[in-house]
């Protein structure tokens, strides 16, 4: 029996090869690993979208919307448009929507799938403690959303400035509205957090994503519902009658208030504090329901 | 086969859980002392409460009532260093078996040996090469069976090095030869660097010449604590007419009209009519088992460093004896007053 | 002596009786998703018949008000009235559309991949349930829940829409309403249903099902997007007939036929001529032969819809036979090597 014994070894601990990535961070990335470059293949197919739009098709959207003049089909002319903006916006409206995929990820594998089935507690009982898990865990996706919206939001500005003429939509676009500026990277953050309560607190996985998606649902739902109420509008002089310019954000009641366009930045930072309001409250009662429950 | 410890491994005081309302207490006024240095069996019918305790050893969950410290502080302050093996043995799922001890040593970066851990997981080779079943370092671990699965586990608690080692049924999945390695394993891992190894097992018989402390649950917390030798020491079978056993705590008693076959704790030499025998460690446990009214023994204080050493009797007294034999119905406080 | 015991009687017997069991255990191993989803039925129901109702005839009185009070509320519909309503109608609508994707979602996850992954399902195969029978009840049962669900919503929904118009006048082939309509909810539902069951099978494994069967789904959705109109032969007409197409008509396209006979598509030259006789001078002075339009008239909502509904629906039947030869190549119902 004793040919079997585990003979101690010189006492020193085993470091293992590293790469820049260690402890607790590798753990993260190496167990979400197939999540990880499903995403990275996203954003870059999404950037890679933009990039091409803007280079390469928009030469060749102009030369036939050139030839359209002649036939004189003001149809032709919409259908390339439509064709050269539409894949603009596929890109910008599914990267802003990701926040969905982001929660679900979260409270389904990230969080949830992890308490059920004891691989949390595995690493707790591995020298990390609990709260150390949830904050690593955390940050980790985090760090990646911020460089990945970041890097997306600045190539969409220029994609999307690039060629405005041959885009039908304005700055008041849903999708246009909160890829242009940080509100993106903060949606991301709420996914993030709230798919972690829905975790902690349900600790089944299917069902924690369920309600993760549905708490984004009603955030981003009323925040673009009452956008046009984040910040006072304009009141037109009633001399001047009702605002006609194509830039402006037209409050749908019929009293003619409008936001012009320099009302953009106050109104999206708004949007961001809130949203981001809504991440830490929502971190917060994660990690304050994990030490209740654990030692 | 005791060795003496001079700390203390394990303390629980008063210790209780309850889940929800409804379901009661699975530990309720639970309170054993464990030194280091030990290896010893947790044992107890299934739902006593085995695993809620080693959880909150391992600090996973939080007590509702009473302590526990962990190598001399809190479950949490002494995560380094100890390790736990849940009863199902949670691993992640997509890694191979060597992404997993990387884990291990990339979690436990400040204490990892990461040959030990190899030694458990991938086993000694025999003269034949490498052994049935043995891993492979790149098999992933969802395609692994359940108890090459629990071999990976016991690498990741071994490679950590721990003063305390908290096993939930590790022997649950292992087939024979790898239960002796474990167990093999084991001694070796006391024997060299002193850890205190707690395992909740159900087979008695594997662990009988290998533990040399036990703690046997049963109605939420601990009935039997302490050297297993001493504490069949400490209990007699008796065979005879049937005669009241004042003077004598019995534990279990069978009267058949003619004969009574009884298990005492022997509050004096019992008189001449009765055959004696010493019992095995199974009937001990399962008289106590069978008979949940049956005093607490414990063969160890509560107070560190007021052990025992094995060859003298322990110190608690019998309680009152009803009179009848098999009504053990003691009163749990005089046993308290008596321990503390 | 031993006697064989023949219970070939009792088998054939026993088969009904089985196989109500079985519907029993599916319902109430997924009882969370039963009450779920009779709790959306009931909750869009009552949405609907009150948007139908109270909230219709609130919202209308209370908008004409307005309108006569002011000119503006008559082109922007306001006032708490018909907020509620509007509210009430779009949830509902989005509800509908949306459902298909939910039982995509649920399927992959939670009633295929999730029993494969933690063994429940090997359980009841050996609790003498055939692999077969076990797929086969795991798709009739929601399969017949979700088409009563959708008989008592879609047309709900229809009755609200078809009421809608004075508020918020919508065509019958718009976009956001067409798809949930008629019979293509059901057709979508049940497609999700068994993408769901083929991607569980698959995958597996309950979160990349998830993934997969919601792309699925969606891939399906697009495409039926995108040749929805396509379905169906359209109607083009010429001439007179060209310049005055039908009200509710969808307009595809519009092109003119020169005098050399080239046929252009995507032109509106002559479309605003008055009349036949202003017609035939422009077609004159442009030096072209004929004017023609493309349209679906309003008669090809139905032939348009079950032609979708088919394709959908055979998109489902296929993904289900593939379902369950995967099963059947995957565990032994007969004992021998496939």
């Amino acid at each position: 029996m004793s040919a079997f014994a585990v003979r101690g070894t010189a006492e020193t601990p085993g470091v293992p090869p590293g790469g820049p990535v260690k402890g607790l961070p590798w753990a993260v990335l190496r167990l979400h690993r197939a999540a990880l470059l499903v995403w990275g293949a996203f954003l870059l197919a999404a950037l890679g979208m933009l990039v091409w739009e803007v280079e390469i098709t928009a030469d060749s959207v102009r030369d036939r919307m050139a030839a359209c003049e002649r036939t004189g089909g003001g149809l032709c002319r919409l259908q390339n448009l439509t064709d050269y903006s539409s894949t603009i916006g596929w890109a910008s409206t599914l990267v802003y929507y990701s926040f969905f995929a982001v929660a679900a990820f979260a409270a389904g594998a990230l969080i949830g799938r992890e308490l059920e089935n004891g691989t949390a507690q595995l690493a707790w009982t591995q020298s990390v403690s609990p709260t150390r898990w949830l904050a690593v865990t955390l940050a980790v996706p985090a760090v990646l959303l911020t460089v990945g919206g970041t890097v997306f939001v600045f190539v969409f500005r220029w994609a999307w400035a690039a060629n405005r003429d041959l885009m039908g939509d304005d700055w008041t676009f849903n999708d246009v509205f909160a890829a242009r500026g940080p509100a993106l990277v903060a949606y991301g953050f709420c996914g993030l957090g709230v798919g972690a309560l829905a975790g902690v607190v349900l600790r089944r996985s299917l069902p924690a994503l369920g309600v993760a998606c549905g708490v984004m649902y009603l955030v981003n739902h009323n925040l673009e519902k009452y956008r046009e109420d984040l910040w006072p509008a304009v009141t037109p002089a009633p001399t001047k009658g009702v605002e006609m310019s194509q830039d402006v954000w037209q409050i749908g009641d019929g009293t003619g208030r409008f936001h012009p366009r320099s009302h953009y930045w106050p109104m999206h930072l708004v949007e961001t504090g809130i949203v981001l309001g809504v991440a830490v409250l929502a971190t917060g009662a994660a990690f304050w329901v994990l030490r209740r429950r654990t030692a | 086969m005791s060795r003496v410890g001079d700390g203390t491994a394990l303390t629980a005081v008063g210790l209780g859980k309850r889940y929800r309302r409804r379901r009661g207490h699975v530990l309720r006024d639970c309170s054993f002392r464990l030194p280091t240095g030990r290896i010893c069996a947790l044992v107890g019918p299934n739902g006593a409460g085995k695993s809620t305790l080693l959880q909150l050893a391992a600090g996973l969950i939080r007590p509702t009532e009473g302590t526990l410290t962990v190598l001399g502080t809190s479950p949490a302050a002494a995560r380094e260093r100890f390790a736990y093996v849940a009863q199902g043995k949670p691993l992640p799922l997509q890694l191979t078996v060597a992404a997993t001890l990387r884990l291990g040593a990339e979690l436990n970066r400040a204490r990892w040996d990461q040959p030990a851990a190899e030694r458990i997981a991938y086993g000694h080779p025999t003269e034949q090469g490498a052994r049935d079943g043995a891993l492979e370092p790149t098999a992933r671990i969802r395609s692994l069976s359940g108890g090459q699965r629990t071999r990976v586990a016991l690498a990741l608690a071994f490679g950590k090095r721990p003063e305390l080692m908290l096993l939930d049924e590790p022997m649950a999945d292992l087939d024979p030869l790898a239960r002796r390695e474990l167990l093999g394993a084991l001694l070796g891992e006391a024997a060299e660097h002193g850890t205190t190894i707690v395992m909740s097992s159900h087979v008695v018989a594997e662990l009988e010449g290998v533990c040399d402390h036990l703690l046997l649950m049963g109605g939420g917390r601990i009935r039997l604590g302490g050297d297993p030798e001493e504490l069949l020491a400490a209990h007699t079978l008796v065979t005879g007419p049937a005669r009241d056993l004042t003077g004598h705590t019995v534990v279990e008693s069978r009267d058949t009209g003619r004969q009574l076959t009884a298990l005492i704790r022997p509050g004096g030499p019992p008189s001449d009519d009765w055959q004696t025998a010493a019992p095995t460690l199974e009937e001990l446990l399962l008289a106590h088992l069978r008979n949940p009214k049956a005093p607490d023994l414990f063969t160890e204080d509560t107070e560190a460093g007021e052990e025992k050493s094995g060859s003298e009797a322990e110190g608690t007294k019998e309680a009152e004896e009803t009179g009848k034999p098999g009504e053990t119905g003691e009163d749990q406080e005089n046993e308290e007053n008596a321990r503390a | 002596m031993t006697t064989l015991l023949t219970s070939t009687g009792t088998s054939s017997s026993a088969s009904p009786a089985v196989g109500r069991g079985l519907a029993l255990s599916v319902l109430r191993l997924h009882r969370s998703a039963l009450w779920l989803w009779l709790l959306l039925v009931v909750v869009l129901s009552a949405a609907m018949l009150w948007a139908y109702g109270p909230g219709y005839d609130a919202a209308d009185t209370d908008l004409q008000e307005r309108c006569r009070k002011s000119v503006e509320t008559c082109h922007f519909p306001d006032g708490p009235a018909f907020i509620r309503y509007d509210r009430a109608v779009s949830y509902s609508t989005l509800a509908v559309t949306c459902f298909p994707f939910l039982v995509a979602v649920w399927a992959g996850a939670a009633l295929i991949a999730r029993e494969l992954e933690t063994g429940t399902a090997h359980l009841a195969w050996t609790q003498s349930v055939s692999p077969t029978r076990w797929l086969a009840a795991k798709l009739a049962v929601p399969a017949l829940l979700i088409t009563a669900g959708t008989a008592v919503l879609v047309p709900l929904h229809r009755l609200v829409w078809d009421q809608d118009a004075w508020l918020r006048s919508m065509d019958w082939y718009d976009r956001s309403i067409y798809p949930s309509s008629g019979t293509l909810p059901l057709a979508y539902a049940l497609c999700g249903l068994a993408l769901g069951a083929l991607a569980g099978l698959v995958v597996g494994r309950a979160l990349p099902a998830l993934g997969v069967a919601f792309a699925a789904l969606l891939a399906v959705y697009y495409l039926g997007n995108e040749y929805r109109l396509s379905l169906w032969p359209t109607v083009t007409v010429t001439g007179a007939k060209a310049l005055n197409l039908p009200d509710d008509a969808l307009q595809l396209d519009r092109g003119v036929i020169t005098d050399e006979g080239t046929r252009i598509a995507n032109n509106l030259a002559c479309a605003d001529a008055d009349g036949v006789a202003g017609l035939r001078r422009c077609l004159a002075d442009s030096g072209l032969d004929e004017i023609w339009a493309t349209y679906h008239p309003r008669y090809h909502y139905w032939p348009l819809q079950l032609a979708e509904t088919g394709v959908v629906l055979a998109v489902a039947a296929l993904a289900v036979t593939a379902a369950f030869v995967l099963l059947r190549r995957r565990t032994a119902t007969e004992g021998v090597a496939v």
